[in-house]
């Protein structure tokens, strides 16, 4: 299920939060090397200021966090337009219609012990609820589409959960990386594919009612 | 004086255009009022409110250019519900657009607030779109609607795109009354080219061919266009690059 969480509650998800911080930094920094910051074994930049919403992919069963992602509007600062420019120098878009994914990653603590085909298959099984979950939630608040920087892992990943994209602008080498910006639309269409790729035949994103088992499951844990 | 009142005169594209026109050719304060006391009648809505912080280096008030009858506001201040609203509150930490059902009314205080808003006239549904602006600037676009629930969760479908335009269009123009967006924010290469081929006649997807590009990518490059020129169209956008000079002549 997806969880979206943003600046005026996610006191009431501390550990989730926590959680999904660290997993940045594992994916980020830990496996793929980025240069990102990490304090605390948490990765956080600048963007977490400016009041994001986050996706979060929870297991119904066990509460845990199996992956997340976060969206800003292009209106606003964003990763594409403040530290990504020269991926489009024909400009970035900036439309009350257009917000911008980025910082997606999976837990990789949840399949380790699993083997690679099964791992595949989870890492694709989470991917698309995610993305299913950007689509409900850029359909439920008017936006036509999705603008996002990532890298060659991340364009395979795409294409194999059969993920469509236009790739804006011109692909950068940036460290080891090479770095593209891709344009992804928001429409019936989208969920459509996703949704039966993933085998979910209804909407990811969470209910009320889900939100109060969560509760009742975190405070289970605690 | 208002437009698109009638069904038959307007498509829902029609309207939209027509408010973001209004929007983009206010030039002071009382004309904005004008245009919002309009999207009332033409969304049918029971009100509209725009509220902008950082609008003005030293503001000490935000601001505020509402459908709200001056008592509600003299009520609102002086019982200091600004401490308590949770439109405000939440508002400015938020980027999905707020339903107002999502609060929580089992407070006296909060149940109190709503009521007493109702009672001067605002709506029982309420939507609050948050903006969040280039340099970090926050404000919030909010109207309230009386609907049963069901088409309120139609017409919140069916107008959220539309709210979203004018919610940034409104901050745009705010700003610009303020003095404070510079006045044309410039267009890159690639978005004045295909301005410019729409100029001359091509449509979108002949442009996508002669740059040898995507029609999304074209669409995104236009809709930039339209978005720093604050053009409610294609048409618009191009007599507005027309009249400030940006087209080259072509050799």
């Amino acid at each position: 299920m997806i969880l979206t969480i943003e600046s005026h509650n996610r006191h009431e998800f501390p550990d989730l939060i926590d959680q999904m911080f660290e997993m940045r930094a594992e994916v980020f920094s830990g496996r793929l090397g980025w240069d990102v910051s990490v304090t605390n074994g948490r990765e956080t930049d600048r963007f977490d200021s400016e009041d994001p919403a986050y996706l979060l992919s929870v297991n119904e069963k066990t509460g845990a966090l199996q992956g997340a992602v976060r969206l800003l509007p292009t209106t606003g600062p964003n990763m594409l337009r403040d530290v990504f420019a020269a991926l489009v120098p024909d400009g970035a878009p900036e439309s009350p219609l257009i917000w911008e994914s980025s910082r997606f990653a999976i837990n990789p603590r949840i399949f380790a012990d699993d083997d690679r085909a099964n791992a595949n298959h989870r890492v694709n099984s989470i991917t698309l609820e995610l993305l299913c979950g950007i689509v409900e939630v850029c359909q439920k608040s008017g936006i036509d589409q999705i603008v996002s920087v990532f890298d060659a892992r991340m364009a395979r990943i795409f294409r194999s959960v059969d993920c469509p994209y236009e790739e804006i602008g011109t692909p950068v080498r940036i460290g080891k990386i090479m770095t593209y910006a891709g344009l992804f639309e928001m429409s019936d269409e989208m969920w459509k594919r996703l949704a039966t790729v993933g085998g979910f035949d209804a909407p990811v994103l969470v209910s009320p009612d889900a939100i109060t088992r969560l509760h009742t499951l975190a405070k289970k844990a605690a | 004086m208002c437009w698109g009142v009638s069904a038959v005169e307007e498509n829902d594209g029609g309207r939209l255009a027509r408010a973001l026109a209004e929007i983009s050719a206010a030039t002071d304060h009382e004309a904005l009022d004008r245009v919002m006391a309009c999207l009332v009648p033409v969304y049918a809505i029971k009100s509209a409110a725009y509220m902008g912080t950082g609008i003005t280096r030293n503001e000490t008030e935000p601001f505020l250019a509402v459908t709200y009858s001056s008592d509600w506001v003299e009520h609102y201040k002086s019982r200091r519900y600004v401490e308590i609203d949770p439109v405000v509150h939440q508002g400015f930490r938020r980027l999905l657009p707020v339903d107002w059902n999502e609060f929580d009314s089992s407070s006296d205080g909060l149940r109190t607030f709503f009521g007493e808003a109702a009672d001067f006239g605002l709506g029982r549904h309420g939507l609050t779109i948050p903006i969040h602006g280039r340099g970090g600037d926050r404000s919030l676009f909010t109207v309230t609607s009386d609907f049963s629930n069901r088409d309120w969760g139609d017409a919140k479908l069916e107008y959220l795109r539309d709210f979203q335009l004018l919610a940034v269009y409104l901050h745009e123009k705010v700003l610009q009354l303020a003095g404070q967006k510079l006045s044309g924010q410039p267009l890159s290469p690639r978005e004045l080219e295909c301005l410019q081929w729409i100029s001359e006649g091509k449509t979108a997807w002949e442009c996508a061919t002669i740059l040898g590009i995507s029609i999304n990518t074209v669409r995104c490059y236009l809709e930039t266009a339209r978005n720093k020129l604050n053009a409610v169209s294609n048409t618009h956008a191009v007599s507005i690059a027309h009249e400030t000079g940006l087209f080259f002549p072509r050799l």
